[in-house]
């Protein structure tokens, strides 16, 4: 359960800081399949940035499974993301001399994982998003579909609490990136909580709630009905 | 993350730029490897002189007489050394550690024989001589106690001398050879003491000729003993049994205006060790340079890695990566590639020591502690210089470093 509460971020202090996000409250349970909306400028990557602990807020008060992160330090904020977050980008960012499985594998590596059981999680999951036969290839061998597949099993391989996927489609063609909505929708279904980000009102159709920020502030929060 | 994966990523890393890596461990394998290589020719040159002052000549000291006044009536003054006979040899030869004592003379005298002339040199010996030098005999006899007391006109050649002086064929042994216009009657032929690549070099050598060290005094003027060496039981206390004899020497012969002393051979190598310690700052300081450019150039492909690693660095900061572990990490890569460089410096000294000791005349010795100190101080360069490009890496804000283009 993600809870956000009154949540500022501003960059930049005194004369020249720039408010992103102006008190923003939101709850997002369990589960959920989530799409954050908003043109550019409007605070959603800021957003994204808060909840996977990549930033930290200015004001207002996060707490991810009913416990406040605000007190995190910086060491703190690294192990929250290795353990609750799963990144999705629209580049991939595959390390290009790793091949899938290592790059599947290096979350593991940061959690201390053995050797044995990151390479078993790695094919696992490369087997379930349908490249059990690319394992050993590295990503400038695989095609984009097949790139942002291995990120998936990457952000899924430490049982993360949640999938955030900034644009995960952005960077594919409409037919590849049905299959990757498919595939995070079937993750959604099996209890993953996943949220995307995106401008494609196409894509954020996939999923079950919108939220659109404006100006750094919430201006819609509706469930999709299909 | 482990040390092990670590390094496999940091070697794997070095791998793929190879061409770059090797440039930049260049100043780091010069340096190394210079030291290494002049500390192996230094010791090597030196242990060479130690076997040539000690072991040669078997392990004899000389004995010289050394003034202690110098002035007399404020005019320079030469003392006579005193005079020394066999007796005081016989007592010398009583202390401690004393195996044997060689007096002896000589005399330059010009040789005539069969119509051929060389002017060579003569020395006086006495049968203790012959116990104390392994020469080898050749032809005819030795000289012996008889010669001695009896001032016999008799002499032993060489077998340069011989080669020289008399046809193959022609009997040395009983010939009468003429010195100074003097007959000498020849009674045997020894193996030359000169090493064979020497004996027949222009001008180096006409041969040596050995008389009863009496008969010398009597024909040429000299002391009866003028040159004494010690012969030590124990070679590595050579130079202290030289003081000891030295002592006795003095105490026998009375001279207030001097005193017998040895010649101090670990002097000789103390010189040599100063002088080589000298060289070895100054080839250390230039390696000592070459290592800190080096290291400047470690630092600087560093920082472009980092630049280069932007995302990568980014991400792994995204999927959890502290910036403890970043900065291992570049640190290790920094300290494997200096490492690296050190080993290729040794393996690069070792391969010129061992082509240098074809040439050189005695064999460099590489040294284990000038090795570990090598890869130790390699390795250090990596950290020193590693510190500044990963706390870079370190710091880097995982949403710029996505961001990065």
């Amino acid at each position: 359960m993600i809870r956000l509460s009154q949540i500022t971020k501003t960059y930049g202090s005194g004369s020249v800081s720039v408010p992103v996000l102006r008190g923003l409250d939101l709850e997002i349970r369990d589960g959920e399949f989530v799409a954050i909306m908003g043109p550019s400028g409007s605070g959603k990557s800021t957003l994204m940035n808060i909840i996977g602990f990549l930033d930290k807020q200015t004001g207002g008060t996060y707490s991810l499974n009913g416990e406040d992160v605000k007190q995190a330090n910086e060491k703190q904020l690294a192990g929250l993301r290795n353990k609750h977050i799963g990144f999705v980008f629209q580049q991939f960012f595959l390390l290009p001399r790793l091949n899938a499985q290592k790059n599947v594998e290096t979350p593991l590596l940061y959690a201390g994982v053995s050797k044995k059981e990151r390479s078993e999680r790695a094919l696992g999951l490369l087997e379930k998003v349908g490249l059990k036969d690319r394992t050993g290839h590295l990503p400038s061998e695989l095609s984009g579909g097949q790139k942002q597949r291995v990120a998936i099993a990457r952000a899924l391989v430490n049982h993360p609490t949640v999938i955030l996927a900034d644009e995960p489609t952005g960077a594919l063609d409409s037919r590849t990136g049905a299959q990757i909505m498919d595939l995070l929708t079937e993750l959604n279904r099996e209890g993953k909580t996943v949220i995307i980000v995106t401008h494609e009102e196409e894509i954020a159709a996939w999923t079950d709630r919108i939220i659109v920020l404006r100006d750094g502030l919430i201006v819609d929060d509706r469930q999709v009905t299909s | 993350m482990n040390i092990r994966e670590s390094f496999a990523l940091a070697l794997s890393s070095i791998w793929n730029h190879k061409i770059r890596s090797i440039l930049t461990m260049l100043g780091i394998i010069i340096g190394v490897s210079a030291v290494i290589i002049v500390v192996a020719i230094g010791d090597g040159a030196r242990q060479q002189m130690a076997d040539d002052l000690f072991s040669t000549d078997e392990n004899a000291i000389p004995l010289y007489f050394e003034q202690t006044t110098y002035e007399e009536n404020g005019e320079m003054m030469w003392v006579e050394p005193p005079a020394v006979t066999a007796e005081h040899l016989d007592t010398v030869n009583e202390v401690p550690g004393v195996k044997y004592v060689l007096g002896t003379n000589s005399g330059w005298g010009t040789m005539n024989h069969n119509e051929h002339t060389a002017d060579m040199e003569i020395i006086g010996v006495d049968n203790q001589y012959f116990i104390a030098k392994d020469l080898t005999l050749l032809e005819g006899r030795r000289l012996n106690t008889r010669d001695t007391d009896s001032y016999s006109r008799v002499a032993m050649i060489d077998s340069l001398t011989r080669e020289n002086m008399f046809a193959p064929d022609e009997e040395a042994v009983g010939a009468i050879i003429d010195i100074n216009n003097n007959p000498y009657k020849v009674v045997g032929v020894y193996e030359s003491t000169l090493p064979p690549e020497f004996r027949h070099m222009e001008g180096f050598s006409n041969g040596q000729m050995l008389m009863p060290r009496t008969l010398i005094s009597m024909m040429f003027g000299s002391p009866e003993i003028d040159t004494i060496n010690i012969i030590a039981d124990q070679p590595d206390y050579l130079t202290e049994t030289g003081f000891a004899a030295a002592e006795k020497l003095t105490e026998l012969t009375g001279s207030d205006e001097g005193m017998y002393v040895a010649e101090d051979m670990s002097a000789y190598v103390e010189e040599f060790d100063s002088f080589y310690l000298t060289i070895t700052l100054f080839i250390s300081s230039i390696a000592g340079i070459s290592l800190f450019v080096g290291g400047i150039g470690v630092m600087n492909i560093m920082l472009v890695s980092v630049t280069e690693r932007t995302r990568e660095i980014g991400l792994r900061k995204a999927l959890g990566a502290t910036r403890g572990q970043i900065l291992r990490q570049f640190l290790i890569e920094s300290v494997t590639l200096t490492s690296l460089g050190g080993l290729i410096g040794i393996g690069f000294a070792a391969l010129v020591t061992a082509v240098a000791a074809v040439f050189l005349p005695f064999s460099p010795i590489i040294n284990p502690v000038v090795v570990i100190v090598g890869i130790l101080f390699s390795s250090m360069i990596g950290i020193v210089f590693g510190i500044l490009p990963a706390n870079k890496a370190s710091k880097l804000s995982p949403i710029d470093a996505l961001r990065y283009e």
